[in-house]
Parts: C-alpha cells; sequence; structure tokens
C-alpha cells in the first residue's frame, strides 16, 4: 500500500502546526496543503485566517467547513469601480449567507472584515449574538445598515476591541446607539465612527473614553463641535492615532489655548486625520504634534495653501500624507524638501468638476516628491495636466514604487507641450518600476503602452484603464501578459469580443474582471461562459425590461463583470443582472 | 432618423471631435435658454421606455444615454473616479431630502421626486421614466417618444436639465417642466 511521504507520519499533528503557525501568507499555506493528504488536513485544521477576496467566488458553507478553526475573516464584496457608481445598488454583495454561515460554523470567530457588502442590521444583530469572544468588526464601503445595529454590537459584545467604520452609509435612527456599551464594558482599543452623519452623544462618549484605558485610536465624525472635543481629548491623552472632528468655530483665544494645549498633552500620537473645515484659526494649535506623526490625512481640510504648508513642512517624520490639491507644486516642493521620509502620497481634487478657478497643482509637483522622497513608493495623484518627460523623470527617481495611480482628470488629454499620447511616459514606468502592483492610466493612451504593460509589468496585480487605446489589441497584450494580474477594470475603451474569447482561460487565473462601457458583444459573453464553466460571466444592464435570452448576440453588452468561482452562478441576481 | 447631438451654441460652426464611440465631444457650457434650445430642436435627452423595443430602438436609445454621457466630460458618471462618500463629506452636506415638483406639459398632477436619493442624471431619468409612464397613441410600431425635460433654477430662469453637472443641478434646481 503507497503511504505517501511517510516522514509526514513522523511527527505529531500538533508540531506540524506549530511550524504551519509560521506562516502567516495565504498562498504559503495554500501551498503546504497541497504537498499530501495529511498535510492538506492539518493545515486546514489550524488555519485562522481566512482572506475571501470575492465573497462569490466560494459558497461560504464550503469555506466554513474547510477551515473549522478561524477567528479572524474578512470578505470583500461589491467591484471596485462601485466606489464610482458603476455598479447598480442592487448588484449584490449582501453579508447575510456568509453571516449566517459563520455563525453556524465560527462560533469562536473574533474578527470580521467586510468591504463594499450590504450589510443589514439583522447581519449585525446575528453577528453580536453569534460570538462570544468577538473582538473586532471592521466595515469599509458598506451599506445597508443603521446606527440601531451599531447598538446591538455595542451592547453584545462584551470584548469588542475595535469597531471601524470608514466610509459606510449609515442611516442615524438610534442616536444614542454609544449609551449601549454597558458600563462595565472596558476593552475598547479603536473607535472609528468617522462616516457617522449624526450627532453623537458627547458625555456618553467621554464616559467610554474614560473607561477604556487602552484606548490607542479615536476617529470621530464632523458633527461634534470644537468645545466638546477639546474636552472629550482631555480623557484620552495615550491616543496614538486621531480623527478629530470639525476643526472651526468662532474663534477665542481661550478655546485656541486650550485645543493647543490638549495637543501638546497628546505624547504618543502617530496619526491625525479628520481635521473637517480647518480654518486657518485653529491649525497652529496642531503644530506641537506635527514632528511625531507618521500619517496625516487633509483630505477633508479645505485648507489652502500657505497654511497647508505650513503646518506639513514640520511633519518631518511623515510616512503618508493625504492632502488636497489646494497643496499646490510649491506645496509639494515644500513636503519633498522636508519629508524625507514620506512612503505614500495621496492628492485628491478639491474640484473634480471644474467648476471653480483652476489650482496651480501640475505635473511638477509630483515630479518634485519623486526627486526629494527617496522612500516614496505609493502614489495616488489627481492632475490636469502631464508630460512624458515629467512620467520619465519619476520613473527614473523612482523605481521602487509599487503603486503608481495617476488621474488626469480631462479624459484623453494628451503631453501638453508635445501634444503626443502618454504612452512613452507609462511605459517607462512599468519599465523602470519592477515592483509595481497597482497601476491606474490616464490621458490619451495608444494601444502601445498595453504592449509595454503586457511586457513589463510582471509583479502587477490590478489595473486601472479608462478612456485609453485604440484597438483589441490594447486588451490582447494585457491579458496575454502581465502574469500575476488579478483584478482588471476597464471603462470606456474600445476593448471587445477578440481579446476575451482569445484570452477566456487568462480569466481563470484572475479574481476579476470589470469592462463597461466598451464594445463587448453578448454573443462573446455567451462564448465565453460556455467554454469557461468556473467563471461567472455577469451582464448588467439596468435600462432593459425583457429578459436576456431574447436579445441577439450582437448586443452590445453596457456593463461586464467576470469573475472566477467554484460555487457556480449565484442565486441573489437583482433584475438587472443576467449570469450568461 | 438621423439624430445630432450638440451641446454647441446653435449656429456656432465648431465642429465637437468624433470620440471612441462616435460620441460628440463638445466642451462649452454656458447657460443656455429654453427658448434657444426649442428652436434647434436636435435632442433628445429623456428617453422614454418602449414596451415592444426591438434591438434598433435598444441600440440607439443606448446610444443616447451614452450621448448624454459623453456630450461634455463633466456629464460623464463616475469620473472623476472620485469615491462617492468623499464627493458627500467635500461638499460638508448630510444627506436631506430634495424633493422638487415635476409636472408634465398638458398632464394636470404633478409629482414630486426627491433628488437627494440619486447621484447621477442616468439615475433620475430612469425615475421620471417610471413616474410618468408614455402611452402609445396609436397601435404602431413608432420610434420611442422623446420628452424635454427643464427646469427653473434659483435664478427663475428656465434651464435645460444635463448642461451642468449633477452636483451643480440638484443645488440650483427648484423645479422641473416635462416638455411633450
Amino acid at each position: 500500500m503507497v503511504r505517501g511521504f511517510g516522514w509526514a507520519a513522523a511527527f505529531p499533528d500538533e508540531v506540524w502546526e506549530h511550524v504551519f503557525s509560521f506562516l502567516a501568507a495565504d498562498a504559503d499555506r495554500n501551498a503546504v496543503a497541497l504537498v499530501c493528504r495529511a498535510w492538506h488536513r492539518i493545515e486546514r485544521r489550524s488555519r485562522r485566517r481566512v482572506f475571501v477576496g470575492n465573497c462569490y467566488a466560494v459558497a461560504p458553507a464550503a469555506a466554513v467547513r474547510r477551515f473549522p478553526e478561524v477567528r479572524a475573516a474578512a470578505i470583500k464584496g461589491k467591484p471596485h469601480f462601485a466606489d464610482f457608481n458603476l455598479v447598480p445598488t442592487d448588484w449584490g454583495g449582501g453579508a447575510e449567507a456568509w453571516v449566517e454561515a459563520m455563525a453556524e460554523g465560527w462560533p469562536h470567530l473574533e474578527e470580521l472584515r467586510l468591504k463594499r457588502m450590504v450589510v443589514s442590521d439583522d447581519c449585525l444583530e446575528l453577528i453580536a449574538r453569534s460570538f462570544k469572544n468577538f473582538g473586532v468588526l471592521s466595515l469599509v464601503s458598506c451599506d445597508g445598515f443603521s446606527t440601531a445595529g451599531l447598538a446591538a454590537i455595542a451592547a453584545n459584545c462584551r470584548n469588542l476591541r475595535e469597531l471601524d467604520l470608514h466610509e459606510n452609509e449609515v442611516e442615524d435612527n438610534c442616536l444614542n446607539w454609544i449609551s449601549h456599551f454597558p458600563e462595565s464594558f472596558t476593552s475598547l482599543v479603536s473607535l472609528n465612527i468617522a462616516c457617522l452623519e449624526g450627532d453623537v452623544n458627547t458625555s456618553v462618549l467621554e464616559c467610554l473614553i474614560s473607561r477604556c484605558p487602552n484606548l490607542r485610536t479615536l476617529r470621530l465624525n464632523h458633527a461634534m463641535p470644537l468645545e466638546k472635543l477639546v474636552s472629550l481629548l482631555q480623557r484620552a491623552p495615550q491616543l496614538m492615532d486621531l480623527g478629530t472632528s470639525k476643526f472651526s468655530a468662532d474663534h477665542h483665544p481661550e478655546l485656541f489655548f486650550k485645543l493647543e494645549s490638549t495637543f501638546a498633552g497628546f505624547k504618543h500620537l502617530k496619526s491625525l486625520s479628520g481635521i473637517w473645515e480647518a480654518g486657518p484659526a485653529y491649525l497652529p494649535a496642531i503644530y506641537s504634534v506635527c514632528e511625531s506623526l507618521t500619517s496625516l490625512n487633509l483630505c477633508y481640510a479645505t485648507i489652502q495653501s500657505p497654511e497647508l504648508f505650513k503646518l506639513v513642512s514640520r511633519c518631518k517624520n511623515l510616512q503618508r500624507l493625504w492632502v488636497m490639491d489646494l497643496i499646490e507644486d510649491n506645496g509639494l516642493i515644500a513636503v519633498a524638501a522636508s519629508c524625507k521620509l514620506l512612503q505614500e502620497l495621496r492628492v485628491f481634487p478639491s474640484d473634480p468638476y471644474g467648476v471653480a478657478p483652476p489650482i496651480s497643482l501640475t505635473e511638477h509637483g509630483l515630479v518634485a516628491i519623486s526627486a526629494g522622497c527617496l522612500m516614496l513608493h505609493s502614489v495616488l495623484y489627481f492632475c490636469r495636466q502631464m508630460t512624458n518627460a515629467a512620467l520619465l523623470t519619476i520613473a527614473n527617481n523612482r523605481p521602487n514604487l509599487t503603486c503608481f495611480r495617476l488621474c488626469i482628470i480631462e479624459p484623453h488629454t494628451p503631453d501638453y507641450i508635445s501634444q503626443e499620447p502618454l504612452d512613452a511616459g507609462f511605459s517607462a514606468i512599468v519599465e523602470s518600476c519592477k515592483d509595481l502592483r497597482r497601476l491606474s492610466l490616464s490621458g490619451l493612451l495608444t494601444d502601445r503602452v498595453f504592449k509595454s504593460i503586457g511586457a513589463s509589468a510582471n509583479r502587477l496585480e490590478m489595473l486601472s484603464v479608462a478612456f485609453a487605446g485604440d484597438s483589441d489589441a490594447g486588451l490582447h497584450y494585457i491579458l496575454s501578459g502581465c502574469k500575476n494580474l488579478r483584478k482588471l477594470e476597464i471603462r470606456d475603451c474600445p476593448f471587445g469580443d477578440k481579446a476575451l474569447l482569445d484570452n477566456a482561460s487568462k480569466l481563470e487565473t484572475m479574481r476579476s474582471l470589470w469592462m463597461s462601457s466598451c464594445s463587448v458583444t453578448l454573443g462573446a459573453c455567451r462564448q465565453l461562459a460556455l467554454k469557461m464553466p468556473r467563471l461567472n460571466v455577469e451582464v448588467i444592464d439596468e435600462r432593459r425590461g425583457r429578459p436576456l435570452e431574447s436579445w441577439p448576440d450582437d448586443f452590445p453588452v453596457e456593463k461586464l463583470y467576470i469573475y472566477r468561482t467554484v460555487a457556480g452562478p449565484r442565486s441573489d441576481t437583482p433584475p438587472c443582472v443576467w449570469t450568461v | 432618423m438621423e439624430l445630432e447631438l450638440g451641446l454647441a451654441l446653435p449656429g456656432s460652426d465648431r465642429t465637437p471631435e468624433l470620440g471612441v464611440h462616435g460620441e460628440k465631444r463638445a466642451s462649452l457650457c454656458r447657460k443656455r435658454g429654453v427658448d434657444e434650445m426649442l428652436a434647434k430642436a436636435t435632442l433628445p435627452l429623456f428617453i422614454q421606455k418602449d414596451n415592444d423595443e426591438d434591438g434598433d430602438d435598444d441600440s440607439r436609445q443606448s446610444k443616447h444615454l451614452q450621448d448624454l454621457n459623453f456630450s461634455g466630460s463633466r456629464v460623464l458618471v463616475g469620473w472623476p473616479p472620485v469615491k462617492m462618500w468623499r464627493r458627500k463629506s467635500n461638499n460638508c452636506s448630510r444627506r436631506r431630502a430634495n424633493c422638487v415638483k415635476v409636472n408634465m406639459e398638458g398632464v394636470a398632477i404633478g409629482r414630486k421626486v426627491d433628488l437627494s436619493l440619486h447621484d447621477s442624471y442616468q439615475a433620475f431619468f430612469l425615475t421620471l421614466g417610471q413616474m410618468f409612464p408614455k402611452k402609445q397613441h396609436d397601435g404602431e410600431e413608432s420610434d420611442a417618444a422623446y420628452y424635454k425635460v427643464t427646469y427653473e433654477d434659483e435664478d427663475g430662469d428656465w434651464m435645460l436639465v444635463g448642461d451642468v453637472p449633477w452636483e451643480a443641478f440638484i443645488q440650483s434646481v427648484r423645479r422641473l417642466k416635462i416638455l411633450n
């Protein structure tokens, strides 16, 4: 009888479990599980963390069954373009199926992180009741719940350490939900309620904070007035991560003094955000913590460049900076000179629709940063003009870039000096930055840039394309190259059937493909679905009344979402979605 | 029937470039009175969903909604790629009901639409289509009926819906009128 690898039996299971416990990466654990049956069995019983990048890629019951001892789960739902309103609100991504399966099979679950999912209050109540040792709830870009659901979490999760609500749409129907944390509750380490719109009872919050000595992260919403913020913060001088509420008020010297001394009392503050509607009057109160900050998020602060410059140039240890384009080129040049440890920069548009007078933020700011900040590896930059020369310089300066997302606001914008497409510039980026994992393109681009990307971007995992390319060849270059591509999202490009069908098998090596306003026909989708049974090919069309079966093959598909799955077609498609 | 879509001034000799999908791009954007609009009736902005549509109608309809989206970069859905949530925060506006009256020419009873529940012209037109379904006058399979939608802005002027970015529109609109 063939026993397989006899050495697996040389040690008891517990020893292998201990060895495997040093493997953090899912890819490593997956590899281990393929070695032999014994390792497969031991690994699956000892896996504690599960990441499901697409909630429809596997049936919840199957995941729960395979890994019975999971303590931490992270699940993602809607495609990324849902953030920009391209995915119908009823598309799917409901959390119930997962929460029900987890409540049944993972009673010891401690951490749950959901992103872009529809989470109902019922779900929250089920979570609150089902997991005795529940410690971490993180909801990012979710919707479907209200503060009543949060009240259930507060009331029932005795050992809650983290409640992280990031950019969710939350209905405010239970104003006093914070008071549902019992008096005996003291375990809070991190509380992020920045996305809540309603007022939060300050005195209740103050009590809560006072009795939670381990509190390190507190991110408030903008509703709290500045005076109340000050008295609240005085209860938590140990904070490491603070998101303030509204940072403006009528100018009172006494208030300013109190605010300033409160901030001076923060000896451990590393991360600062919020600063909604900041006025120049109160901003200097922050100066005392600037030196110790490693992360600064000013993207809700409509401060103008001179004040921004004064603030940011004091932050010598900054590693992450998120800011509005109000900082302008001059501000970024100052950042490049002062913030030598900067690793991540995000510059957001203060006026994306161009109704206000233009801002002086151009390619020069980004070039300066790329030259001055040697550790810079992640960039998100919104601007209105770019040149190939600038991109080339950036590529040469920063071959260590891992994430480069450039959004030139007007589609099809060429190099404004040479009027050429920006192919050469982006090609330089992918050729120089060998570790690039994420790339977003913009501006005028032909098929040539896709040829470079396909050939050079070997580590690329996520690519976002809009208003680019001349023909199917563009898509073909990407799909036939880019060995490590996981997520591809495309809008408004002339990519069509041939490239998709020629590269059908590539799609099974990826998590998902989104295409909207391209040139794909229903016939190609049908062929693809037939050829690749382990892909769900979802055609999304919000305008039609009759079923997909009656449409002809040459029918143009408006939105297409293709993802690999072992769970088959999903059963919760809304009227506007058809699984072909 | 050839439909010419142009947001340029009537009589202007500016020929917008053709984009990738044959859509015309005109970057002119200024307030344009209703008289001007009616004089050059080229623009079906609100396409009525037909019950007995055939393939041709469908593709033409989709092209029109695309034209609406591509007629000027500002009316593109989801572009620039700024998160919905961020846009709301930047406007520092809480979601409060923004109900405006909608009247259709020749129809006695008006409706009300809550603009705060919509985040784009596309969603808004879908709702209008559901509120004011078109009945066929006779049994013939005619083309889908086109409505023109106008609105009264904060200055009291009647403007054509769709000229300005959605966010600017919902702040200035006072009431709506659908012309037959």
